[in-house]
């Protein structure tokens, strides 16, 4: 069964520190609603930067590619994004089921390029929390049940001391693509 | 190191408010040049590298001039090339550094990502070329394009390769182009570097762990070939693509090798 012992709180506290030193700016003018790009003026390249530092943080695999690609490899060229550059019908209602409250203001026709700036310290956050979530009921080397998180970020085996292995953020959304696309084949 | 050749010389440098393009903005502020800047997007961070860079340059006591402008789009470099020569009243060196890529492979790249991989890093490079030649021979100018080793290895997911390699032909083209005019061109590759394209490489390439430190390039040894090249130290190299890598490409398999 999915676990996670690492908070919410220290999650938004160790992505507003990454995102400070990405930005060589001072963690405490930043605020878990901040958006990354209009608010923080954080540009592609440091969001890769910034997937760094929370990976080597938590011990985990940020996704490499965002769920409209992930869309699109699923279900082809144009799924996700129309000809002109617009979020599509389908886009909307993968990103809305996804989402839900946690990441608002999508609409079908939002030009692709404004989508980064949806993202917030709080959704970036959320982001390492449905991966963190993804912690096996007991360690795959001993079998332990007891996990530990060192300084409250990093999971590891409280018995035989092995790093905790998580689900990538890919995998992730892939496996998550495809439960909806099921859900819907049975509806 | 201050030197005759660049004293009052203006250098344009394109995608340059980090990584190798503010490295070789100070390099060749620092031999005496003056340098216009120039970013993509406006608000973001690399408007404010920009800033602080230009800063930097103008405390060194060179005129600086930050501009943005997307070189994919034609009208975009007319209007860079035209703040330059409007600021500086000149253009003796080129530096083709901007570059723009997804990190996914070539094969699942869709339409649009491959029209502006295309846009930015083929036709914007030689937007720049165009638009500048008029004022490049006025002055026996110079070109340099900055590329990377993905013109010529693998690299997983990095589609910029094929065009850096397509590059290192315009390069070799317009080197004889543009002789009737008096304009050098060449470039220089770089081999891994520690700068925001490592940033991507070391979570796309896991292997990129084992490669030994002393086999990684400084920003700066790959500006101070640029330097080399845009001095009269290098009159008779032509259209010819310099790599700057520490010998990385010379061995086949010692750095892939677990230690």
């Amino acid at each position: 069964m999915a676990q996670n012992i690492v908070t919410e709180e220290k999650v938004i506290e160790e992505v507003k520190k990454a995102v400070a030193e990405t930005l060589s700016s001072d963690p405490s003018g930043i605020e878990a609603d901040n958006s990354m790009i209009k608010d923080l003026g954080a540009e592609s390249l440091d969001f890769l930067d910034i997937n760094y530092r929370l990976e080597q943080t938590f011990g985990i695999k940020m996704a490499r590619h965002f769920i409209l690609e992930h869309i699109e490899d699923m279900f082809g060229e144009g799924a996700a994004i129309d000809e002109n550059g617009q979020l599509t019908e389908k886009a909307v209602l993968f990103l809305k089921a996804r989402y839900g409250d946690k990441f608002p203001g999508f609409s079908a026709g939002m030009d692709m390029d404004e989508v980064p700036s949806l993202f917030t310290i709080r959704t970036m956050a959320g982001g390492v929390m449905d991966i963190l979530e993804t912690l096996p009921e007991k360690c795959g080397k001993c079998g332990s049940a007891s996990w530990k998180a060192d300084g409250g970020v990093k999971v590891g085996c409280g018995s035989c001391g092995e790093a905790a292995v998580y689900t990538t953020g890919d995998d992730l959304i892939k496996q998550w693509l495809s439960k909806i696309q099921e859900e819907n084949k049975s509806c | 190191m201050e030197k005759a050749h660049f004293k009052d010389k203006v250098a344009l440098i394109t995608g340059s408010s980090r990584g190798i393009g503010a490295s070789i903005a100070r390099t060749l502020a620092a031999a005496g040049a003056d340098v216009a800047l120039n970013y993509r997007r406006s608000g973001g961070s690399s408007e404010d590298h920009g800033n602080k860079l230009c800063e930097e340059i103008r405390s060194l006591g060179r005129k600086a001039l930050l501009i943005q402008a997307d070189i994919s789009e034609k009208e975009s470099v007319r209007k860079l090339v035209g703040s330059v020569t409007e600021y500086f009243g000149r253009l003796d060196f080129l530096v083709l550094n901007a570059a723009r890529t997804p990190f996914k492979p070539l094969e699942k790249l869709m339409e649009r990502e491959l029209r502006q991989l295309v846009d930015t890093n083929y036709i914007g490079n030689i937007f720049c070329i165009q638009e500048s030649v008029q004022e490049l021979a006025k002055s026996e100018g110079r070109i340099v394009f900055v590329s990377s080793l993905g013109s010529r290895f693998y690299n997983p997911s990095y589609p910029l390769g094929s065009m850096k390699a397509a590059m290192e032909s315009v390069v070799r083209d317009c080197a004889e182009g543009l002789r009737g005019k008096n304009i050098s061109v060449n470039a220089v590759c770089g081999g891994i570097v520690k700068t925001d394209s490592f940033k991507v490489l070391r979570q796309l390439w896991e292997e990129i762990e084992y490669i030994p430190e002393y086999l990684f390039v400084e920003p700066r040894e790959i500006a101070e070939v640029v330097e080399f090249l845009l001095s009269p130290a290098s009159r008779a190299v032509r259209g010819q693509t310099i790599v700057v890598d520490h010998g990385f490409s010379n061995r086949l398999y010692q750095p892939m090798v677990k230690k």
